[in-house]
């Protein structure tokens, strides 16, 4: 058998681009990491290993606990994991959701060509960075009081479409038409809420980002023409999630976890994997606020989306319809989500809280949770890179239900850190070579930010693409790449 | 005595040190305002605030988590802080089941300056413990991650 050592880990390989940790000690069931070699040489470089073990400590695990090809180091969880734990015996974790619930990214097409746009970048840039609020304290769209962000937590992007920030279109190329049910507004805190209120619309910092994008590759033509996709056209897309207020719901229910929960939480390696039982009053309040937080990220995907359509109709002086400026899709990459799946060898069917940190929900051809308009071609997956690199669009691949729980990976995957990133790059020197050498404009508050997401210090974004594809379990459809880029 | 910030892949670390709890407090709590802010101007208003929590731990973590929260209400980046008292669970502090912490911060307006988020603390890898060997003073250390 080939194995792979790691540091005191070993990993057996499956078959190609499948490896596992078998199951010893506490660990109620394997480990699985989908990675070519290439990239599990960088993946076993920090604590990702280990915390995907950890994971398997999680009580109603189910099958194994699995890193994408993008993985890296999280809390707790590391960020490119999924975990599906049972509904009824398992658990729930709002550390395995992460702070940022609903992050998440969404594109919009354009009937622009790069021609069009070419000469525009500039006035492009500037415009959408004094428009689109981004980094700390740069307020939100929409300055709400609190009965409004309760209405968002309830209602999600039906009350953007009520207040004119939406059109009925966009609701039917979100998940869950942008309103998730079971979301009990009152299970957030007044705390989140009060963070909430005045981030409604706005990107955020670290590495969230508005980037507008030229195609340049499109791999399938007819998935490609079912997502009105071609080549050189103009999209746009939006990567930030729920704010201060999720951030804010996620503390809440670990430390409720922690006064609660004290003898599920001593059976874990790390307290940061924090779990309530499934059932208990607990699990079904972080349930219901989680739901919330997903319906504000939405929310605020959207204010800033259609934001964005203004300043274009500026800029370019036609109207958006005219532009046909539509949301392709939209994709939450930090969540928990009840679903059904088949499971064991007799095909039991089973619910399942299914977690993705830092992992997209892949959906092939044919589920009937992928909207209408996608059902027979697979649920769009939208990949973002770093800022000089492409970022892919892909389609639920018809081996993501028995590999992955329907899942894929969500990024290029970090790989260097932020402070040795400010050490070697140099916020300026980035935006200048970008501008120079790759013809991309980038705004942001902060020179730091800009070196710390500078393109070195990501994983090759092409190579973790490839391995979702040969894996089958989110299957390359287009390529785009960055023409204009703001961030915090 | 004081604080460090460490390398972690996605996020940032800070390591501190102080002679007593409250300035090891303190000392992360600065931490948390370098890692958010490269350079801190002399404005802004000081302010206080006050946390409780179970254990020590639990106690350092409201504190940082009230920080990230004041920061977003009131829009300003909390620095030059100062832990003025922890109080333990006591006969002495009026028969409290919880341990206590004051402490104050100077808000500087996020208006005038180029801070980015941070986004919570984190319980993961936290340490909060006495440096040094048994019966040596050597103070205290801790180490927290914090999701960026």
């Amino acid at each position: 058998m080939t194995t792979f050592d790691a540091d005191g880990i070993t990993l057996e390989r499956v078959r190609e681009y499948v490896w596992e940790i078998p199951q010893e000690g506490d660990m109620r069931v394997p480990a699985r990491v989908l990675a070519s070699e290439a990239l599990l040489e960088e993946i076993e470089e920090d604590k990702t290993l280990e915390q995907i073990k950890n994971t398997t400590h999680l009580p109603g695990i189910t099958n194994y606990a699995i890193c994408m090809p993008d993985g890296h180091q999280g809390y707790g969880f590391p960020v490119g994991g999924v975990g599906a734990l049972d509904a009824e015996n398992g658990c729930i974790s709002p550390g395995a959701v992460g702070y940022d619930i609903n992050c998440g990214v969404r594109m919009m097409r354009t009937n622009l060509t790069y021609d069009e746009v070419r000469g525009h970048e500039e006035e492009l840039v500037d415009s959408l960075f004094a428009n689109v609020p981004s980094g700390l304290g740069g307020g939100g769209i929409v300055e709400a009081g609190v009965d409004t962000v309760d209405e968002i937590l309830a209602r999600g992007v039906d009350w953007a479409l009520e207040n004119g920030h939406a059109v009925e279109d966009d609701l039917l190329h979100c998940e869950d038409e942008g309103m998730r049910e079971g979301a009990d507004p009152d299970k957030v805190s007044q705390k989140a809420k009060d963070r909430g209120k005045n981030q409604i619309g706005s990107l955020g910092s670290g590495n969230h980002f508005l980037e507008v994008q030229r195609v340049t590759d499109v791999f399938d033509s007819d998935v490609g023409e079912a997502f009105g996709l071609e080549e050189d056209q103009i999209v746009v897309l939006i990567h930030c999630g729920s704010r201060g207020l999720g951030h804010q719901t996620c503390n809440d229910y670990l430390r409720k976890i922690e006064q609660q929960h004290q003898g599920l939480l001593d059976q874990l390696p790390d307290k940061e994997l924090a779990a309530a039982p499934a059932g208990s009053q607990l699990a079904e309040d972080y349930y219901g606020a989680m739901n919330a937080a997903i319906n504000f990220a939405w929310v605020n995907r959207q204010l800033i989306m259609h934001r964005t359509r203004q300043v274009f109709e500026r800029v370019f002086d036609r109207s958006w319809e005219e532009m046909e400026m539509e949301l392709l899709y939209d994709v939450a990459h930090n969540i928990a989500k009840k679903e059904t799946h088949t499971v064991g060898a007799d095909g039991e069917e089973r619910e399942l809280y299914v977690h993705r940190k830092g992992a997209t929900r892949a959906f092939p051809a044919g589920h009937p949770e992928v909207p209408s308009a996608y059902r027979d071609v697979g649920q769009p997956v939208i990949i973002p890179g770093s800022m000089g690199a492409g970022s892919y669009v892909l389609r639920g691949g018809e081996n993501s239900m028995d590999l992955t729980f329907g899942s894929t990976a969500h990024g290029a995957g970090r790989l260097m850190s932020r402070t040795q990133a400010k050490d070697e790059f140099w916020g300026g020197d980035v935006q200048q070579d970008l501008a120079d050498q790759q013809e991309i404009h980038v705004k942001a508050q902060s020179g730091a930010t800009i070196a710390e997401e500078a393109p070195g210090v990501y994983k090759d974004v092409d190579e973790v693409v490839r391995v979702s594809d040969e894996l089958g379990i989110g299957d390359k459809v287009a390529r785009t790449f960055p023409v204009c880029n703001i961030k915090g | 005595m004081g604080y460090e910030l460490r390398d972690h892949t996605a996020d940032v670390a800070v390591a501190a040190t102080g002679d007593s709890l409250e300035a090891v407090f303190a000392a992360v709590a600065n931490g948390l305002a370098a890692a958010s802010c490269d350079e801190i101007d002399d404005a802004g208003d000081r302010f206080s605030l006050a946390v409780t929590a179970e254990n020590s731990e639990a106690l350092l973590f409201d504190y940082l988590d009230e920080l990230i929260y004041l920061r977003d209400v009131r829009v300003v980046l909390p620095v030059d802080h100062r832990v003025d008292s922890i109080e333990t669970p006591s006969a002495a502090n009026g028969g409290a089941d919880e341990w206590q912490l004051e402490a104050s911060a100077r808000g500087v307006p996020l208006s005038e300056i180029d801070a980015r988020e941070i986004k919570a603390v984190t319980y993961s890898e936290m340490r909060l413990e006495r440096a040094g060997t048994d019966g040596d003073d050597g103070g205290w250390e801790a180490y927290v991650v914090f999701d960026v």
